[in-house]
């Protein structure tokens, strides 16, 4: 299934999560061997307590593997201090959360820029209007998160883990505090990037609807990798799912 | 509901500790004081007891002349009384005893101890005495008028031996003395740090009072009968007229322990005043952090509400948490008061205050009023946060984010406005000639509605203070200032600690700057000499009256004038009269004499100030009965009015006046004139090896002793140091725990700019400045504040002299640096706690 033209973004190898020891030791991932591919828009599925989240927030270099590797971009995280991954996080990666997703006190124009911010960089102006345009931000940007709706509040988010054109996007649950109409409007703007602007996304998810946006869809169930699936349907994905025993 | 506001106290261990905090920095501030207050009083009462052991009875004139400030001088009795008394069946054994200001010259050829300031330095006798307050550890008693003995820790600290020779100043000048002996005071060192020159009877008494007199008897009885029946036996033989009296050994030793426990009230008071201040500022930090808590659990309060719990039960709920804690906080806070008095112990003496040392003496009333206080100040801080608590509603469990509401309220607005509006007023309708009394008022009227409108204050200030953080440190700069400002209500309460503080120093600094100012040009007016040596001893003791003398006879000199005070009975009331030299006063000093020469100031004359003058229709001629401290009373006639009073005082004698009697004089000040063409190198090195000779006082040019006399006024200095250090303190802690429960409270947001790339440095910068913003917010405002304060109490101080009004530039300049400082100490833990945050666990909390 691994086309030839597509080059890695980030990957894992044997990548284990332990919590606990010995007897009482429990494996979040349980050897993942995982690549993702640029330019593509990647699910990764399965049932609560599957490890989704943890494999997420392993590679994103917002938790540390027990055993095995996470490399972004050819570096691996494992062997980064505190420092350097922060900056990996501002310079290489772009977030959006399920919920809380901005700063409140500052503006959806300076939260949108807030990693270039951190780094002191200006960032290309030009493709910052260009995201801010993209998911129709152009007359909000002066607003503070308590004057935006949900919906706008995830779409600063979407704009922001674009505005430093970072080589992956990793996204958890991003509509799951939306209704299912702001929902799709979100996923669309996310597939948008990838297609229009060439971005790489990653998302957890449980919702198969929105898995169905995906161009591609990693399942895991009890920390290991429980199969693919490309070019999905909300009804292959739900069936998929039941087999999984969700 | 009681246990769950117990679980929920014990829940959280870390807020009760933080809430505490405050509790308990306050209440050690009250039980440190009131511990070290009774310890010192314990010591000295000891003290005392064993000094007065092993007296019977003590005889002394009855005769008293009060001064100013607390002053007396009592009389003299002949010292064949001794004899007399010695007579009286059932005494065993009477010697007189002579205590009076004498200094002891160390090898250096600099006095021992501190001048002015400190335990006094007395001259006394020491002799073979079976009541004797003195007895010998080393060497023997001194005999005749070549021998002294000194006090065991004087002698220590001036490395003398039994053998060297030592200088003593007294009032008749400066002798050389063999040192015969080391002595001890009961069984301490010596009292309460004083020093002590020790004489046989005849050397003290031409020494440091007159021949022939005693300062009063000291009794021991065979033990034939009591003491009472002794002093009477004793009191009988005296001509009622003679006004002598005898006490009983436990009469003059309750009398001195009284004397002092007088002196000490006065620290304590001192001291309790600032534990107040301690703690009225320490209820706005407890006030903060409950009133955050009530936010941050508004959601459990709301759900405990849909559950079913009243709102009384919600309230009574926190006010248990109050109890809880202030009970905590004040047992923590006594112990912490042990603390600070064993720190005032070490403290003090290192200030030049030397203390006897003792255990410390903890009274079962300092326990309970430090728990009572504490308790009831961090109930009554907790009621308003606790009502607002109660009213939370139900639905409030079911809402995504529930924060202290953000809106300030017009209605405080004009409430604040109101009181700042009407204390204004009144300031101002004094200024117009109201009552002075009023002003208290006024100044608590601004200080309450600057406190009532902080909240509506603080956004826009805290913004504009925050704008150089902005611009200098991008976008963590930025957030720091837009979390200052984020809640205003936090952001007033947690500054007004720094705010009350700040606004207190700056009005003492005010006000030492402003007299400052007024002393430097009153001398600069009044002093006409070239040279003056000074002493700071006020009060007791002071420059002999012959170093004028002898410094008049240097070549090069044209003449020195010495200016003294002496106390005196007038109309009843105690009086303390300037002396000066007529026949050398002019051209040194000037005390503005209208139409008149100093020379017509002869034995029988006296000055009097125009404004005495007018205010009790005296003129020229009038005749004022004075009685001196030889309880003689003289009838001096008034020769001239003069204008300046604010040295000289109402009233200025001639030395001749008492010249020859048992009256005694000091001079504090020696004022030196050159001759034209003087060699001022040379006549200052002649000066100052006469001033060497006393060694005692300071020889200083005109402009060295305008700046020394202005400079007095530093003694408030030490005020401002105390409060500063108590205000700083205090600001400290407030901060701190703001800032710890803010950093909890923004956890997620915290989680969620370490996961876009917010290094741990940017987050300890952003809380760093936030912390700054707040602290320059409570200094800026109480610097303002503190100015009008100060002025104010110059003002209020305008009748006694004082006229013109001076900002402390430099305090303020000082101050606004500390505030910074106090912001970045204080954001250190907090900063520390906010790079600690769990990523993964603050985005996952809901």
């Amino acid at each position: 299934m691994t086309s030839p033209t597509l080059t890695v973004a980030a990957s894992t190898h044997n990548a284990k999560k332990i919590y606990g020891k010995d007897d009482s030791a429990v494996y979040a991932l349980n050897d993942v061997s995982v690549d993702f591919y640029s330019g593509q828009f990647t699910a990764i599925m399965g049932p609560s307590g599957s490890g989704k989240s943890t494999l997420m927030h392993c590679i994103a270099g917002l938790d540390e593997l027990t055993e095995g590797s996470a490399i972004i971009d050819g570096e691996d995280l494992s062997k980064m201090s505190d420092k350097h991954l922060t900056e990996l996080r501002r310079v290489k990666i772009g977030f959006i959360f399920q919920s809380f997703n901005l700063v409140p006190t500052l503006t959806a124009d300076e939260n949108i820029r807030l990693p270039l911010l951190l780094g002191n960089s200006k960032g290309n102006e030009e493709w910052i209007q260009r995201v801010i345009n993209t998911v129709h931000l152009q007359d909000r940007l002066t607003h503070r998160p308590s004057e935006l709706s949900g919906g706008q509040q995830q779409r600063v988010a979407v704009a922001r883990a674009l505005a430093s054109e970072p080589r992956i996007i990793f996204a958890d649950e991003p509509t799951g505090n939306l209704d299912s109409t702001t929902g799709g409007e979100i996923l669309s703007f996310m597939r948008m990037a990838v297609d229009e602007l060439d971005q790489t996304i990653v998302m957890v998810t449980h919702d198969p609807v929105a898995a169905s946006y995906a161009d591609r869809i990693i399942f895991l169930a009890d920390g290991k990798i429980a199969g693919e699936m490309t070019e999905p349907t909300p009804e292959k994905v739900l069936d998929r799912m039941k087999s999984l025993g969700n | 509901m009681f246990r769950i506001s117990l679980k929920s106290i014990l829940g959280r261990k870390a807020r009760l500790v933080l809430t505490s905090l405050a509790v308990i920095l306050g209440t050690a501030f009250l039980s440190g004081t009131s511990i070290f207050s009774a310890t010192l009083d314990r010591t000295f009462n000891n003290l005392f007891q064993d000094v007065f052991a092993n007296i019977d009875g003590y005889v002394r004139s009855t005769e008293v002349v009060e001064g100013d400030f607390g002053l007396i001088e009592r009389q003299r009795i002949p010292s064949e009384l001794v004899d007399k008394v010695r007579a009286v069946p059932g005494v065993a054994d009477a010697v007189p005893d002579i205590q009076a200001f004498a200094r002891i010259i160390g090898k250096d050829g600099k006095p021992i101890g501190s001048e002015g300031a400190g335990p006094p330095t007395f001259g006394s006798v020491a002799v073979e005495f079976k009541g004797a307050l003195w007895t010998i550890a080393d060497g023997k008693f001194p005999i005749g008028p070549n021998e002294v003995a000194l006090d065991e820790s004087s002698a220590k600290k001036a490395g003398y031996i039994v053998g060297d020779t030592v200088k003593i100043v007294a009032q008749a000048g400066s002798r050389e003395f063999k040192m015969v002996g080391i002595a001890s005071y009961g069984d301490v060192r010596s009292p309460g740090g004083a020093t002590f020159a020790l004489f046989d009877v005849p050397t003290a008494a031409e020494f440091l009072g007159k021949p022939g007199y005693v300062d009063a008897i000291l009794v021991v009885g065979d033990g034939s009968r009591t003491d009472e029946a002794l002093a009477e036996d004793i009191d009988n033989i005296f001509d009622p007229a003679s006004k002598i009296e005898t006490l009983t050994g436990a009469e003059i030793t309750k009398e001195t322990q009284d004397e002092i426990g007088q002196a000490l009230s006065f620290f304590s008071i001192f001291l309790t005043i600032f534990s107040v201040i301690a703690l009225g500022v320490g209820s706005f930090v407890i006030y903060n952090v409950f009133s955050i808590s009530a936010a941050q659990r508004q959601r459990e309060n709301a759900l405990l509400r849909a559950l079913g719990a009243s709102r009384s039960q919600v309230t009574r709920s926190m006010l248990i948490e109050s109890v809880v804690v202030g009970l905590f906080g004040s047992t923590v806070g006594f112990i912490g008061g042990m603390g600070i008095s064993k720190l005032l112990g070490v403290a003090l003496p290192a200030l030049g205050i030397d203390l006897p040392s003792g255990g410390l003496v903890v009274t079962q009333s300092a326990i309970i009023t430090t728990i009572l206080v504490g308790l009831i100040v961090t109930v009554l801080s907790a009621i308003l946060p606790a009502r607002r608590a109660g009213k939370v509603p139900p639905l409030a469990a079911m809402r995504a984010t529930a924060l202290e509401t953000n809106t300030t309220s017009k209605k405080q607005l004009f409430i604040g406005l109101g009181f700042i509006a009407a204390g204004i007023a009144i300031v101002a309708a004094v200024v117009g000639g109201a009552d002075t009394n009023l002003l208290g008022f006024g100044i608590v009227g601004v200080f309450v509605g600057t406190i009532v409108t902080g909240p509506n204050i603080a956004r826009p200030v805290a913004l504009f203070l925050g704008r150089p953080a902005a611009a200098l440190r991008g976008v963590t700069g930025s957030m720091a200032r837009q979390n200052a400002a984020r809640n205003p209500k936090r952001t007033s309460r947690t500054s007004s600690p720094v705010l009350i503080g700040v606004a207190l120093v700056t009005a003492v600094s005010a006000l030492a700057a402003s007299i400052n100012g007024q002393i430097s040009d009153i001398f600069t007016e009044q002093f006409k000499g070239d040279y003056a040596i000074s002493t700071s001893a006020q009060g007791f003791g002071g420059l002999s009256p012959n170093l004028a003398v002898d410094i008049s006879e240097i070549p090069g000199v044209k003449n020195a004038t010495g200016i003294g005070t002496a106390l005196a009975k007038i109309d009843g009331k105690g009086r303390t009269l300037t002396v000066i030299s007529p026949d050398t006063i002019e051209g040194n000093y000037d005390i503005g004499l209208i139409n008149a020469e100093y020379k017509s100031l002869d034995k029988d004359g006296i000055f009097i100030s125009q404004s005495l003058a007018e205010r009790d229709d005296l003129k020229v001629g009038s005749v004022i009965p004075v009685t001196l401290g030889d309880a003689v009373t003289r009838d001096l006639t008034v020769r001239a009015l003069y204008e300046f009073d604010d040295l000289a005082g109402n009233r200025v004698i001639s030395r001749k006046t008492f010249a020859g009697t048992t009256v005694s004089s000091f001079d504090f000040g020696v004022y030196v004139n050159l001759e034209d063409g003087a060699d001022s190198t040379k006549v200052r090195a002649s000066l100052q090896k006469a001033v060497d000779e006393y060694g005692q006082g300071k020889l200083l040019s005109r402009d060295e002793y305008i700046d020394e006399q202005a400079g007095q006024v530093n003694q408030l200095l030490g005020l401002i140091y105390g409060l500063l250090v108590l205000s700083v303190l205090i600001a400290i802690v407030g901060i701190i725990i703001t800032l710890l429960l803010s950093v909890f409270e923004r956890q997620r947001e915290l989680g969620l700019l370490r996961a876009v790339g917010m290094t741990r440095t940017q987050v300890r910068t952003t809380v760093r400045w936030e912390s700054v913003i707040t602290s320059l917010l409570g200094a800026v405002t109480g610097i303002i504040l503190g100015i009008g304060l100060g002025w104010v109490i110059v003002f209020a101080l305008k009748d006694q002299g004082l006229t013109s009004f001076q900002i402390p530039i430099g305090t303020t300049i000082f101050i606004m640096v500390m505030s910074f400082l106090v912001g970045i100490i204080a954001a250190i833990y907090p900063a520390w706690r906010a790079t600690k945050v769990d990523i993964l666990s603050a985005l996952n909390t809901n």
